[in-house]
């Protein structure tokens, strides 16, 4: 059987194996068993045609008394960040590689479970296994930040649990919410939820839960707080599934919520766009004067996610297809500098940036490979990120055009804060740690090249991707004529 | 019936037991009887067709109220063993002393009649007034047993009283006749019945002995408290509603939500502020009452199968907790939540059980909680009451900060390691229970079948 299920299972199965074999091996089951869910999932995928279609759909009866199903499949925007996740997750896995000794199993198991309920989380099909995957991929990486990282990640990780559970409380009210309006004996299928005709005033208060728990979770303008913290504090690793992979979660939400609430959306559009732009502007300007490397980074990826919202919030064809695209490379933009913040840091013990000052002139390929990740971080035409930022801030400027300039202003002050990061960690005068600097290991090369390749990839041959991101927004963009 | 008398016969051998010296065999002989009533209760066994003049029938939802009554004390039963080092008299005094209890709390579920109710409520309260002062010498548990008499004294007048304001206005203790007008006196008469039951479910305002009360009698018998009196009390509720619950005003409805949210907006302020495990559970016990009260409010017969889940849910968490929190204050001799530190390194085994039972209260996916409130809110929403729904859900934050605080501590590294194990027959229990409150979780028709 071919079905979805089998994809969700097979990472949990090498979390089991982890558990059952001894503790040397437990890393490198713990890569086998992503790197074999990532080449199962592209064969997976062999068989699909880029469709408005759920395919290799996986569903049985599963909660009475409401009525729902436990239901997953494929579908083009599943696609997109299910191979974002079993991309970066073997990366994080890689990049933690260097500390395997002082990793316990459970670390490993706990990475693996994450990759399993991320995939589940991506590929529900109803409401309610959305919610229960949205929640459960948050309990491992919890546990392995509790478990490893800086001195202070108790009380990073604390409040950002406390906080994605509010949000997420929010999120079943809302669920709960449309279940009560369309009547308890009615699968939630998001097909079905999508013609659902919902009042206004009762899509209004569901808008507003819904975009408090997925502001909360990418995370957006106010409600970002956590998220600086936690970068800065929490195992390193785990910080790039996070920044890479778990902030996409947000954004996705609003997607798969978007028809249950276009009425409210296309009613509060300009406000929350206004919202978006807020957070840009006060990410770039807080990213551009940090000293701290992850600080900078979890800026900038406000920044980032800021515009993502602001290309869905469009509800135009290329702000959703930008968003869309912009989600799968920024992930991994995201996640090929926190790896290189990791390697950086794994050398230095320090997260300043002057800290590898100079450490361009010895260390070429490092500086190479970051070199590429921050001009696509920067939206450089050729790169993955130019295509995404490209069509949002068009689909910005077709809604509205000073809106559009003021968004425009980001890639200004992402170059600069980009720059200036790349400037002083990499040139500048080499201190005593570029002396003793270990080279790049076999597995961080290997990672970043990975990276790095998918960047020019993306940026080169970006027309299948687009199609799918295409096929993946062809629901929502009917709003366009109700509008 | 015919396991009201079963357990009458062990609890009273089990009694004599205390006068030899082998007090190894005591906890057994128990569980014998235990099984042995429950057995009767499955397969529909009974001695006489007419129990008391039909005042009381263990049919349908009573019936899984009562396996649930007997199935928690078959869980606790071992853990009596930890006063072996007492002596015998004291393990046979309380294992006698908990199997007469249940029978109160198998009355309760049970009752059509409610002198049957009043009768049972006493059988229940006395025995847990003396398992409360179980440890003479300490005297918290002393304050504790003399509190619980005085307060669960009082509420039990007021329940009298209602059963009296029931009988002045239909001239019956009957429930089960039918009463056509609802006049003034039969709503307060329901009431003050409904006060004297919130009194042993510690719902807000009636929950200021519990934290007291928890603190004090050993844990062993909090656990008790904490799950078969509150068993036996909503199985009282579920009898009351089932039978008069279409009589009741609204404004008693009104008042019934009020409660509920009341009772989720005290208990999760007030255990955001605690250090003793002990009185943190005893607020989140009322936390978890609030929302159990909210599947009362919409009740319908068929729909009731979302109580007994929630008590379910609630039971085997709170099992694992109390008695996870016994061997913890055991090696540390404080019940002070610093004792959960580092608990992951010496013990890993129970700070996983624990985490799982934590998670499962504050409604974490994919364990028995979380099922538990999607029912019974879902169920609340269904019937329009959605305001109650969102506050509800958001006051659940708060319990979430207390319960993770716990679990964070457990995962805080100490510089003082100490391995320690639990003996074998406490952890097949806990783990037992654990794994029932992810299976119930992952796969929520094999309970929900069962309670249909």
């Amino acid at each position: 059987m071919m079905s979805i299920i089998s994809l969700i299972l097979f990472p949990f199965v090498f979390a089991l194996l982890i558990y059952v074999l001894d503790k040397k091996w437990s890393a490198y089951l713990a890569i086998i068993g992503s790197g074999l869910s990532l080449f199962y999932f592209l064969y997976l995928l062999s068989g699909f045609k880029a469709s408005m279609k759920v395919e290799n759909e996986f569903q049985i009866s599963w909660i009475p008394g409401i009525n729902s199903e436990l239901h997953f499949g494929l579908d083009s925007l599943g696609i997109i960040m299910i191979l974002l996740s079993v991309i970066v997750i073997p990366i994080g896995i890689l990049s933690s590689f260097k500390y395997k000794d002082n990793r316990s199993k459970s670390y490993y198991m706990l990475m693996l479970m994450g990759l399993s309920a991320l995939i589940g989380f991506f590929s529900a099909q109803n409401d309610i296994t959305f919610y229960v995957f949205f929640e459960l991929s948050l309990i491992p990486f919890y546990f392995i930040i509790l478990l490893y990282g800086g001195a202070d990640r108790k009380k990073a990780v604390f409040k950002f649990f406390i906080y994605t559970v509010f949000g997420s409380f929010l999120m079943l009210a809302a669920i709960i919410y449309f279940h009560s309006l369309i009547g308890a004996n009615k699968t939630t299928d998001w097909a079905l939820l999508y013609d659902m005709e919902i009042p206004l005033k009762s899509q209004t208060w569901i808008l507003a839960a819904l975009l408090v728990a997925f502001a909360i979770k990418s995370p957006l303008f106010p409600f970002h707080t956590w998220q600086a913290d936690l970068y800065a504090e929490g195992d390193r690793p785990t910080i790039i599934i996070i920044a890479g992979v778990l902030s996409k979660m947000g954004v996705f939400g609003l997607l798969r919520f978007f028809n249950v609430v276009n009425d409210a959306i296309a009613l509060y559009q300009i406000p929350l766009i206004i919202l978006c732009i807020v957070g840009i502007i006060y990410g770039a300007l807080i990213a551009w004067r940090q000293s701290d490397l992850s600080r900078l980074l979890a800026y900038s990826s406000l920044s980032h996610m800021g515009m993502i919202a602001a290309g869905i919030f469009t509800a135009s064809i290329s702000g959703l297809q930008g968003s869309v695209f912009q989600m799968l490379s920024h992930g991994l933009v995201a996640a090929g500098l926190f790896f290189v913040v990791d390697t950086i840091m794994s050398r230095t013990n320090s997260s300043n940036i002057y800290a590898s000052s100079g450490i361009a002139s010895t260390q070429p390929n490092l500086a190479f490979y970051f070199f590429v990740l921050c001009l696509a971080s920067v939206g450089l035409p050729l790169t993955s990120g130019f295509i995404g930022e490209f069509d949002i801030l068009l689909g910005l400027t077709n809604t509205n055009i000073y809106l559009g300039a003021i968004a425009g202003l980001s890639i200004i002050f992402g170059a600069i804060y980009t720059f200036r990061l790349y400037q002083k960690s990499m040139f500048g005068t080499s201190n005593e740690v570029s002396s003793t600097w270990k080279p790049l290991s076999l597995t961080e090369e290997y990672a970043l090249l990975i990276l790095v390749l998918l960047v020019f990839v993306l940026g080169f041959f970006p027309s299948s991707w687009l199609d799918l991101a295409d096929q993946a927004t062809a629901p929502f963009v009917q709003l366009k004529s109700k509008m | 019936m015919l396991s009201i008398v079963v357990l009458t016969v062990f609890a009273t051998i089990v009694l004599y037991l205390g006068f030899f010296k082998n007090r190894n065999i005591i906890v057994p002989v128990a569980l014998i009887g235990i099984f042995i009533a429950l057995f009767c209760l499955i397969s529909k066994q009974s001695l006489w067709n007419n129990w008391f003049m039909n005042m009381m029938s263990i049919e349908g939802p009573s019936r899984i109220f009562s396996i649930l009554i007997l199935s928690t004390t078959a869980c606790l039963l071992p853990f009596i063993n930890v006063f072996r080092a007492r002596g015998s008299e004291e393990v046979a005094d309380f294992s006698g002393i908990l199997l007469f209890s249940i029978i109160g709390g198998l009355m309760m579920v049970s009752f059509s009649d409610l002198m049957i109710l009043f009768l049972g409520l006493e059988i229940l309260s006395i025995a847990m007034y003396i398992l409360a002062g179980a440890d003479r010498k300490k005297i918290k548990s002393n304050e504790a047993s003399i509190k619980y008499f005085l307060l669960g004294a009082f509420a039990s007048a007021i329940l009298l009283f209602g059963i009296a304001t029931y009988y002045a206005s239909t001239g019956t203790f009957r429930l089960d006749t039918q009463v056509i007008h609802s006049s003034a006196l039969i709503n307060l008469s329901y009431l003050l019945l409904f006060s004297g039951l919130a009194f042993k479910v510690a719902l807000v305002p009636f929950h200021f002995w519990a934290p007291d009360v928890y603190e004090g009698t050993p844990t062993v018998f909090t656990a008790t408290m904490a799950t078969v009196v509150k068993i036996s009390a909503f199985g009282a509720m579920f009898q009351f509603i089932f039978y008069c619950g279409s009589n009741m005003a609204d404004w008693l409805y009104w008042l019934l939500s009020i409660v509920a949210l009341a009772s989720i907006l005290v208990g999760n302020i007030m255990a955001l502020t605690q250090h003793s495990v002990k009185r943190l559970l005893a607020y989140s016990g009322i936390v978890q009452a609030g929302f159990i009260l909210i599947g009362f409010l919409q009740f319908r017969l068929e729909n009731s199968w979302m109580i007994l889940y929630y008590l379910i849910a609630y039971t085997s968490a709170s099992l694992v907790l109390f008695l996870g929190s016994y061997f913890v204050e055991e090696q540390s001799g404080t019940d002070d939540q610093s004792a959960f530190k580092g608990l992951y390194y010496n013990n890993p085994f129970l700070a996983i059980v624990l985490s799982i039972a934590l998670i499962s209260l504050g409604g974490g996916p994919l364990t028995a909680g979380f099922m538990a409130k999607l029912f019974v809110l879902n169920n609340a929403a269904q019937s329009g009451n959605i305001v109650l729904v969102i506050f509800a859900l958001i006051l659940a934050v708060l319990s979430l900060v207390y319960y993770f605080r716990i679990i964070n501590l457990m995962f805080t590294k100490t510089n003082e390691e100490r391995k320690w194990q639990i003996d074998f027959s406490y952890r097949s229990i806990l783990s037992l229970l654990s794994i029932g409150t992810i299976v119930a979780g992952i796969i929520p028709y094999l309970l929900v079948n069962l309670l249909k």
